[in-house]
């Protein structure tokens, strides 16, 4: 056995890692055909004030980073259908709110080495109880994604024809964003709430390079964000450095690599496409 | 003729001020109806009440015979502005992309079946793009994408097409293509179209009945309203009619060819076909009970407008 397998709480780390992997990119990928690719920044930075509250409350943080996720990810859903033409700003007013009380109740905690370990995460120090609160919320998100799959990409790619062909779109709006939010705040217990949304992003970035339809792109984001994450935490463990931050690095270089096989493949599509016009022509 | 879109002494405004003020129209089963008017005159907005999207300020909307409540139990397809283009960024093959619109059909929460694919198939098939159906919607030009977003509101079966300016950012072939398949879907199928458009020099042929919204003699009231005019019987070789019927006194402008009703000829007769915001103006019918070409329409007069 390896020696990363032999350590329980590594053992921990590598199955959190994989199933929030998986969570954030099937949410990443609709967040992102959204053109929301931010609200996982306003999210998380908003679940700060809520460790910030419960910390300062006494009560566990992962429930206040919850309860914080989720009235911000209503708040911007609400804010986002009013400004209209501007809707993308209802993400920014939220994510300064979230910063503005995150900044001011974190200087009263005491313990300010509680509350950085959420700036960061702590994947390798992941306890039993939320272990079993990912698994449980892994088969959740997934059975909810799955479920709804066909109404997310209809709401994504048009809400409007979505409305209009009977999708309850707030329904649908209304789990998802729950869904996120929760997912966000556990996540950033993990691995940290300056990392979730780059997870939340690169991944689906990466996979648009290379996917050939909506399906393979929910995949490949899958595959980019678990690799990411298992490459991460092994580099983290062999090499002394920390996990949040290579996992990001690594997806980054998913991302390069498949925008670069992506653009030499468009290319070569393309040149096929028009040597076909050509041959067509001839005949 | 069956009345399937009964709109009745209508208005509507974003703000205080009304964009649509008492209009009042019918379109009939079987109808190739065409939307013109100046830009800014409320064509969209009109389009978006009859799809539900907005709710009139007064008067009411009646689809088959019914308040409108919710479009998704009317049976119409809506096919928007643009949208081809808008698709451009999303990453999806074209089959993902129709096999949206069968979300009534496959029901909420539930799976895609064969006999769901097969539809998505015929629908791609009907414009055409069935080589295309694994193809990125984003690798298409305009017009293949515009033909994929037809065949992805033609999958819903739609009893009323209704399209929000189909013809724009379109090359002038793609466009006569987009018109071969309405007017086949017309006249074959029996789909009533509602088109709003610009273009009524291309699409004027296949239509059999022009409505024109415009500010007319209202605007010195600020109270816009609606006129429909038919583009009357009597075609040339070019399809164009050669007579506009005035809506408000049924005086026929002679002379006038069909696509001129862009600009809703003022009636000599009357001064204005808007004079009577409240006018309820029927448009005739009976083409479709003649014999019908895309370029000449009705081989005979419908009725005049009242």
């Amino acid at each position: 056995m390896p020696d990363i397998l032999r350590y329980a709480y590594m053992q921990r780390a590598l199955l959190v890692g994989v199933l929030l992997a998986v969570l954030v990119a099937c949410l990443g990928t609709v967040m992102v055909h959204k053109r929301l690719s931010l609200i996982g920044d306003a999210l998380s930075h908003s679940s700060l004030a809520g460790v910030a509250l419960g910390l300062l409350g006494g009560f566990n943080p992962i429930v206040g980073a919850m309860a914080t996720c989720v009235v911000a990810a209503f708040a911007i859903e609400g804010i986002r259908k009013k400004l209209g033409n501007h809707s993308e700003l209802a993400v920014a007013i939220v994510l300064s709110t979230g910063i503005g009380l995150a900044g001011v109740l974190s200087g009263f905690v005491k313990s300010s080495a509680d509350f950085n370990s959420f700036l960061f995460g702590s994947i390798v120090a992941i306890s039993a109880f939320e272990a079993r609160l990912v698994l449980i919320l892994a088969v959740v998100v997934l059975l909810a994604f799955i479920l709804l799959y066909k109404e997310l990409f209809f709401i994504s790619f048009d809400e409007q024809a979505a409305a209009i062909a009977g999708v309850p779109v707030g329904f649908v709006n209304a789990i998802f964003t729950i869904l996120t939010a929760v997912t966000i705040s556990i996540a950033a217990r993990t691995v940290g709430a300056l990392i979730i949304s780059s997870l939340m992003v690169v991944p689906v970035a990466a996979a648009m390079a290379i996917a050939r339809s909506y399906k393979t792109t929910v995949i490949w984001a899958a595959f980019v964000a678990v690799c990411s994450t298992l490459g991460g935490l092994v580099l983290s463990f062999y090499m002394g450095l920390k996990p949040g931050g290579t996992i990001v690095l690594i997806a980054v270089a998913f991302f390069l690599v498949f925008r670069l096989i992506g653009v030499l493949g468009g290319k070569r599509r393309a040149s096929g496409v028009a040597s076909d016009n050509a041959s067509k022509g001839d005949a | 003729m069956e009345k399937v879109i009964e709109v009745n002494d209508m208005s509507f405004g974003y703000t205080k001020e009304c964009v649509l003020e008492h209009v009042s129209f019918y379109v009939e089963k079987g109808d190739f109806a065409v939307v013109i008017g100046d830009n800014g005159v409320g064509k969209s907005t009109m389009v978006k009440l009859l799809l539900g999207v907005l709710k009139p300020t007064s008067g009411e909307i009646r689809v088959n015979g019914k308040a409108l409540e919710s479009i998704s139990k009317t049976g119409i397809g809506y096919l928007p502005q643009n949208g081809g283009s808008r698709a451009a960024s999303f990453p999806a093959t074209c089959e993902e992309i129709v096999m949206s619109s069968l979300y009534k059909k496959i029901g909420f929460a539930r799976f895609a079946g064969k006999e769901h694919k097969a539809k998505v198939l015929e629908a791609l098939t009907t414009v055409g793009m069935q080589d295309k159906r694994k193809a990125l919607i984003g690798e298409l030009s305009g017009g293949q994408a515009q033909r994929v977003m037809l065949a992805r509101v033609l999958a819903g079966d739609p009893e009323v097409l209704i399209l929000d300016e189909p013809t724009v950012g379109v090359d002038a072939e793609s466009v006569d293509r987009l018109l071969h398949i309405l007017h086949h879907l017309n006249i074959e199928k029996k789909v009533t179209i509602v088109m709003v458009t610009h273009d009524v020099e291309k699409v004027g042929p296949y239509a059999n009945r022009v409505l024109c919204l415009s500010e007319g003699a209202c605007r010195e009231e600020a109270l816009p309203a609606a006129t429909i005019v038919h583009a009357h019987a009597h075609s040339h070789a070019h399809g164009n009619a050669e007579h506009v019927h005035c809506a408000n006194c049924n005086h026929a402008e002679n002379g006038a060819p069909a696509h001129d009703a862009a600009h809703c000829v003022e009636c000599s007769h009357c001064g204005s076909f808007h004079e009577h915001i409240h006018a309820h103006v029927h448009m005739p019918h009976a083409p479709h009970e003649k014999e019908k070409t895309p370029s000449g329409k009705a081989a005979s007069d419908g009725k005049e407008a009242e």
